[in-house]
């Protein structure tokens, strides 16, 4: 099979630079081993948490981060491509590239966002809140969400609440499998008449509560179901992030996976890139678990496999290893150099990732591959839980990378 | 409190391990007046960081006839009261090519002394048997080895000694005695949050408190010449095996495999540490090297197995008291008189021995309290069974509700769990029955039986109890469920997160020794998650009083 470009991952980066490429007319495939990082996260996308105006802050990241290789100006670009290709995939964002706006978290913290997803009630600032009065809503049974420490939370703000745990009969045969209640499985329920006993059962809790905090339960498929259940309820309703998996991140997955196809890409899902085949220094095709007697062969390809918890890395007992290539790795030697022993304290590991040069090429003994590209979480040298920076290095580098490869 | 204050104890017992909670029991069985106190929780000490091995004895067959002796003994004792901490595996010890085949013989011998069932069988039986095992093998020895959960085993003690009246204080360490002339009276207490501190009056302390009875014999201003040895040892992420598997040579470094519930585990190295280190081991990758490369050697498919964490205890290591060198050490049990050894009255310490032996160390130290109290009831731990226990594993009734009542499978490992007792966990709705812990079946009627009933104030206290995040994911997804549990017990969101914080730090402790693979993978997932999605790591840990996540 030939293609213009080949990507290997489907997560955020790849999709993104699968559809950057597929609308400017390439024939595009998407390899994609199945789950990504959007299906544990917020629903929200950071650029940069570390201070209130992104941009500015950018430039004091250290000068081997992806965003110093793009430099301010193609991070500012590119981020507003992003907000821009997210609308028009169908995937409703606030917030903008200038000044971050904050979300609060499922244990009632509040943390800077750069583009929140439409479930979201963006704040304005992180130490205060736009209500007096709410009500804490959760679904019985439902273990994933905590609305004790939400109202904790909200009280360090000064804002009261109450919880009401809402007990709907329709859900009853979910809760009888003891595995069953969580974020996805509830989704799929909550439509139609189930959707509407649930903005009933809300709309008789909610007392002089001025907004309604639930968890983001709700549309996982579409947003459709979401937005129903808002205008059936009598006060405004604020979603919050639950633990995996992520009702909105997975929305945001399909959503961007189905798009990539409509505009004529192949997206190969719950399969493995194994090798590659390489000549004078150009990558010539590569070859998957699921297909092992057909060649992709392609003119670039991307490489968006994400960092250990995607695989994308791994790591063996004494080395690094990028396990696809073997590419070369930015880590340190000695396994002892690898981690921190305070979990909360900076842990080195993170920002291990592919050495690659100014245009994002890795690199095999030093000497960058013609045409593969890295984009996204496998990058040496962000820290991207630390920095805030995960989102916005998954689609700026996507998004300059499709440009590179589109400019040739 | 007021009434734990108010009152005159007959025995203070210091030390919520198994020596200590089979002490209280067994004081409290025997009718006399008994408190428990301990600094931390249960089993936070070397009872929960050993093998859980249910010893045959063999292992020390050739080397020490009488600690031989004594675990066969309590071997078959632990079978009948503790039904439900134990699991029947059998044992192997296995002679590899580059080990004396001699060895076996005497080995075999030793047993036969010491009372031990020790079968010859053929390599190529053992093979069948327990097909994990070095299939270079060439001799194979069959033992009445076995696994212990130490946790469990230590709350049903604690949970009978309650039950016969005993007073159990948790999080409360020893900072001093009552001290009249040359008599204890008494000792006071800290709590280990909030500073407070109390006094508990008694006739009689004893001091069951492992290796940190070294500082409460100073404390009492008495000495035991005590050293610390250092154990290491790795669990895999599943069972590998089902049999025990020993080496028969000379008891040595990482050479036993022991299966206990979802998981294996291998151990120990051996190393003497300083007094300073007791409270802050870690595992050198040196050891982790050692375990792996020897755990190889017995069941070599554990080099492709997932490992899950690696942790350390310490062994309370006695020398006899003419030996101030600490050469002469004996694995034996020490019960020291100091009325008689030091003219101090009051004051009674037992030490050395080994999980295995925990029934038999209380016995002694029983004894020789009712001796200096003139009570003349005598010892019945040996006969009555453990809470959790108290049908057989066979019998009908328990047969009964396994196989014609449909249990889901929370239910059978919570039966598992608890024995018997699991009847008093609820499950009268789906409410009950949501799991909190799926890597563990662990319900949400589980958790919260052991919040009401089983001392449970943190998510660590929740874990030692319940196996929640022991499993495979080690808490990354149940330990924020089950903080919303206990958080609706505790009232306080802000401790609730703390004690989060720290837990997930506690499991990242065991973790980092061996952060390659998988292992990597899961904890920057966990961060992922907690730090980033969730924002834990802005919560502060407390001003000026410690979080306990011990």
């Amino acid at each position: 099979m030939r293609y213009d470009t080949v990507i290997i991952g489907g997560g955020l980066s790849g999709l993104m630079s699968g559809i950057a490429l597929a609308r400017a007319g390439q024939q595009v495939a998407i390899i994609s081993a199945g789950q990504s990082a959007l299906h544990f996260s917020s629903g929200s996308f950071e650029l940069y948490g570390g201070a209130e105006h992104p941009l500015e802050g950018i430039a004091t990241l250290p000068a081997e981060h992806p965003y110093q290789k793009l430099g301010v100006e193609r991070v500012a670009h590119y981020a507003e491509q992003t907000q821009e290709l997210l609308r028009e995939a169908g995937i409703q964002t606030t917030g903008s590239t200038a000044r971050n706006h904050y979300r609060f978290t499922p244990i009632g913290m509040v943390k800077p966002a750069w583009l929140s997803l439409a479930d979201y009630t963006p704040l304005e600032s992180a130490d205060a809140l736009p209500w007096r009065r709410v009500l804490v809503a959760n679904l019985e049974g439902y273990l994933d969400f905590f609305p004790s420490f939400v109202s904790a939370g909200l009280a360090r703000l000064g804002v009261e609440s109450s919880v009401a745990t809402i007990s709907l009969p329709q859900l009853e045969h979910l809760r009888k499998s003891t595995t069953e209640m969580r974020a996805t499985n509830i989704a799929r329920i909550l439509e139609g008449d189930v959707l509407r006993a649930l903005a009933e059962a809300l709309n008789e809790r909610v007392g002089d509560a001025e907004a309604i905090l639930m968890p983001a339960v709700v549309g996982l498929k579409s947003d459709k179901a979401m937005f129903e259940l808002r205008e059936q309820v009598s006060v405004p309703i604020c979603f919050l992030p639950t633990m995996p998996a992520s009702v909105p991140g997975v929305r945001t997955q399909l959503t961007l996976s189905s798009y990539f196809q409509q505009l004529g890409g192949a997206y190969l899902i719950g399969d493995n890139v194994v090798r590659g085949n390489f000549e004078d220094g150009r990558l010539v095709s590569v070859r998957s678990n699921n297909h092992e007697d057909v060649e992709f062969r392609a003119d670039n390809f991307i490489i968006a496999t994400g960092s250990f918890f995607s695989h994308g890395l791994v790591a063996e007992t004494n080395r690094i290893v990028e396990p696809i290539f073997g590419l070369d790795v930015e880590a340190d030697e000695q396994r002892t150099q690898w981690y921190a022993k305070d979990l909360y304290a900076r842990q080195p590991y993170m920002s291990y990732g592919l050495r690659s040069d100014d245009r994002f090429r890795p690199m095999i003994e030093g000497r960058p591959i013609e045409n593969l590209y890295a984009v996204g979480s496998i990058l040496a040298g962000q820290r991207a839980i630390e920095e805030g920076t995960g989102g916005g290095v998954a689609t700026t580098t996507a998004l300059y990378v499709a440009d590179l490869i589109l400019n040739r | 409190m007021d009434r734990i204050e108010n009152k005159h104890y007959d025995v203070i017992v210091i030390g919520g391990g198994a020596t200590g909670a089979g002490t209280a029991r067994d004081c409290a069985m025997r009718g006399l007046k008994t408190i428990l106190v301990e600094r931390l929780d249960f089993t936070a000490g070397a009872t929960g960081r050993n093998h859980g091995l249910l010893h045959s004895g063999a292992r020390y067959a050739v080397t020490d006839q009488e600690s031989a002796s004594e675990c066969i003994r309590e071997n078959m004792i632990l079978r009948r009261i503790a039904s439900h901490c134990v699991e029947e595996t059998s044992g192997l010890f296995i002679t590899l090519p580059e080990d004396d085949l001699e060895y076996q013989k005497l080995f075999v011998e030793a047993c036969g002394r010491a009372g031990i069932d020790a079968a010859i069988i053929d390599p190529k039986e053992a093979r069948l048997l327990e097909p994990t095992v070095n299939p270079d093998l060439i001799g194979a020895v069959r033992v009445p080895d076995g696994a212990v959960d130490p946790f469990r085993l230590t709350t049903a003690n604690i949970t009978d000694a309650r039950l016969h009246g005993a007073d159990i204080l948790t999080y409360h360490e020893v900072v001093g005695f009552v001290r009249t002339g040359d008599s204890i009276e008494g000792v006071h207490l800290r709590h280990a949050r909030t500073g407070e501190q109390m006094t508990v009056y008694g006739s009689l302390v004893i001091n069951a408190a492992g290796i940190w009875g070294y500082r409460i014999a100073e404390l009492a201003g008495v000495r035991i010449n005590m050293f610390p040895s250092k154990g290491s040892l790795i669990i895999f992420g599943h069972r590998v095996n089902n049999m025990v598997i020993n080496r028969c040579r000379k008891p040595a470094d990482a050479d036993i495999l022991v299966p206990g519930d979802t998981i294996s585990l291998i151990g120990t190295t051996s190393t003497r540490i300083p007094f300073d280190e007791v409270d802050h081991m870690e595992v050198t990758p040196e050891e982790v090297d050692i375990l792996m490369r020897e755990g190889e050697k017995l069941a070599p498919i554990l080099g492709q197995v997932r490992i899950l964490r690696a942790y350390s205890g310490v062994r309370p290591l006695v020398a006899s008291d003419d030996d101030p060198s600490g050469r002469s050490i004996s694995r034996g049990i020490v019960c020291l008189d100091h009325e008689v050894r030091d003219g101090l009255k009051g004051f009674i310490t037992i030490t050395g021995g080994k999980l295995m032996t925990y029934r038999l160390m209380a016995e002694w130290a029983t004894d020789l309290a009712c001796r200096k109290l003139g009570v003349t009831v005598g010892c019945r731990t040996a006969e009555l069974p453990l809470p959790g226990s108290d049908q057989p594993k066979d019998s009908e009734g328990r047969k009964r509700k396994a196989h014609i009542i449909e249990l889901s499978t929370e239910q059978k490992a919570a039966e598992g769990r608890h024995g018997t007792m699991s009847r008093y966990i609820p499950s009268q709705n789906a409410q009950d029955d949501a799991l909190v812990c799926e890597c563990e079946q662990v319900s949400v009627g589980e958790v919260n039986y052991a919040i009401e009933n089983l001392y449970v104030q943190n998510l660590i206290n929740l874990r030692r109890r319940t196996r929640i995040g022991m499993g495979t994911c080690q808490g990354e997804l149940c330990a924020c469920r089950a903080a919303g549990l206990l958080d609706k017990a505790n009232r306080c969101s802000e401790r609730t997160l703390q004690d989060l914080r720290g837990f997930l730090n506690e499991r990242w402790k065991g973790m980092y020794p061996i952060a390659w693979g998988e292992t990597l993978a899961e904890i920057q997932f966990t961060s992922w998650l907690y730090n980033g999605v969730c924002g834990l790591d802005q919560v502060k840990e407390s001003e000026g009083k410690p979080v306990i996540n011990q």
